[in-house]
């Protein structure tokens, strides 16, 4: 059972040191103009380690959001790595 | 008396002259009129348009600019939306003719998947598996199905019903259109050596470590169950998939770091361990131990795609139990696949062995395949397997299998 406290304390703590961040990551949308060919070599790098890359093309940009995401989760992405792989994916479709 | 020709040809001739312009003169003069009228009337019209016009006052630039900010509104409306969505998943079909079996399509199936992220905080991830068995009947699971919070670039923490962290296969190259063969490697079926999935919660991510990667993936659930032979003396298999109930109520802590040193180059250690208890008539008995360990690797280089896995799910003994004895469930596999560029044609080469402590659940493997892909989600798979199990079991079976498999 201490076990279990002592998990549930971690992310407890994983969680608070979240939000100030989760504020900071809206302002760095705009900035960085090296993160399309950032994405682009991600989304070559990562995606091809379990399938086939997919064409940008083949979705919306509002659609790639939430599977951007989901690979984040899935593939083990940083946040960095997911938002620039959504800017290249959404600025090639 | 002889008459001149000459007046009456001149005669004629005019009377024919009269008969072939009288009318059209006529008529000349009536198309004229018509004409004339129209275009009076076209006059009227121009007249009445030029006063329309000049009452009409210029659009001012503040209008132009609305309008201009109107459009770009609407083009970029999803960006300004709370929650975004998207509808994907996968499909196969496949037929299997195994030798001492009839050949028969024995798989239809069909994996619904949702995403539904609110803002850049959290996703819904849910995936359906809806099968056709063999009576005809229709079966539903749930796969998976968990809330993620996006909790900063390096953590996201999760909570629900999650695909097993051990190992790569049964988190991501399960699906068909991912999977290389139609087949599971053996050993990492429904309750083999592999767990399959867990209920609880974790916390995951992925971080720069110099000029590599790393990712990890920490989690705690319920853990597996234990399933007894029908004589009810020995352990039969472990059902590592997860549930929500917890018969022993101790937890299972489990987790996942992986290593790239290179961008296509993974390198991956897990571990799990916790207690696990046979239930009697739905009383558990006293709680033993239960440890998993996993290693795979994976590179790709141009059209080459190699994998190799290790696995192990190992029961501890317990004295006091009905079935005092516990074991040992691994299973491993090495895999190699080739694109042969241009084409879209691929071969695939794979070798896996499942021992266990029972004779009729071991095998050995050997898999040759080859697949065209129509598009990058879609492949058309035929293969040969190779079998060695016991003595007349299904496991000792050589068979063919033809797939085909679809994500979207």
């Amino acid at each position: 059972m201490i076990k279990l406290y002592a998990a549930a304390l971690t992310m407890a703590a994983l969680l608070a040191a979240a939000w100030p961040m989760g504020a900071a990551r809206a302002e760095e949308k705009k900035l960085d103009p090296a993160a399309f060919a950032r994405g682009a070599k991600a989304w070559a790098d990562n995606c091809s380690r379990c399938h086939n890359v997919r064409d940008p093309k083949e979705l919306r940009d509002d659609q790639w959001k939430p599977v951007v995401t989901h690979m984040r989760i899935r593939a083990g992405l940083t946040g960095q790595e997911a938002r620039d792989i959504l800017l290249f994916l959404q600025g090639s479709n | 008396m002889t008459s001149n020709p000459r007046p009456m040809r001149l005669a004629v001739w005019g009377a024919l002259a009269a008969i072939a312009t009288g009318p059209t003169l006529a008529a000349g003069t009536d198309d004229v009129k018509a004409l004339k009228s129209e275009i009076e009337a076209l006059k009227k019209e121009v007249e009445e348009l030029r006063a329309i016009v000049r009452k009409q006052v210029p659009p001012s630039s503040e209008a132009v600019a609305a309008l201009r900010q109107e459009i770009a509104r609407a083009q970029s409306e999803w960006k300004d939306v709370g929650s975004t969505k998207h509808f994907a998943g996968y499909a196969d079909m496949g037929y299997t003719d195994a030798k001492n079996r009839r050949g028969l399509f024995d798989l239809a199936r069909f994996n619904p998947a949702f995403h539904y992220q609110y803002q850049d905080l959290v996703l819904l991830d849910a995936e359906l598996e809806i099968a056709v068995g063999e009576n005809g009947s229709t079966e539903t699971g749930l796969e998976f199905a968990t809330i993620g919070l996006l909790a900063h670039d390096y953590a996201v923490v999760y909570a629900g019903k999650f695909n097993s962290g051990i190992g790569q296969f049964r988190q991501n190259l399960h699906p068909g259109w991912i999977n290389r063969l139609p087949s599971t490697p053996v050993g990492f079926g429904h309750d083999q050596a592999a767990p399959v999935s867990e209920v609880g919660a974790g916390v995951r991510g992925a971080f720069p470590l110099g000029s590599m990667r790393a990712t990890y993936d920490l989690w705690v659930g319920n853990g597996p169950r234990l399933e007894l032979n029908p004589a009810g003396d020995e352990i039969e298999m472990i059902e590592a998939s997860g549930a929500t109930g917890d018969p022993d109520g101790k937890k299972v802590f489990g987790g996942r770091v992986a290593l790239l040193p290179l961008p296509r180059l993974e390198l991956g250690l897990s571990a799990a361990t916790g207690k696990v208890a046979v239930v009697q008539g739905g009383v558990a008995e006293a709680a033993r131990d239960y440890d998993v360990f996993g290693a795979d690797a994976a590179y790709q280089w141009r059209g080459l795609d190699l994998r190799v896995e290790y696995v192990e799910q190992k029961i501890g003994d317990q004295a006091a139990s009905v079935a005092p004895e516990g074991g040992r469930w691994k299973a491993w596999y090495l895999q190699a696949a080739y694109r042969l560029a241009p084409t879209q044609w691929e071969g695939v080469l794979r070798y896996g062995d499942f021992k266990t402590p029972h004779a009729d659940q071991n095998q050995k493997q050997w898999a040759l395949g080859l697949n065209y892909w129509f598009a990058p989600n879609l492949v058309g798979k035929m293969a040969y397997e190779f079998n060695k199990g016991l003595a007349g079991a299904p496991t000792d079976d050589n068979r063919w299998l033809l797939q085909a498999a679809y994500g979207f």
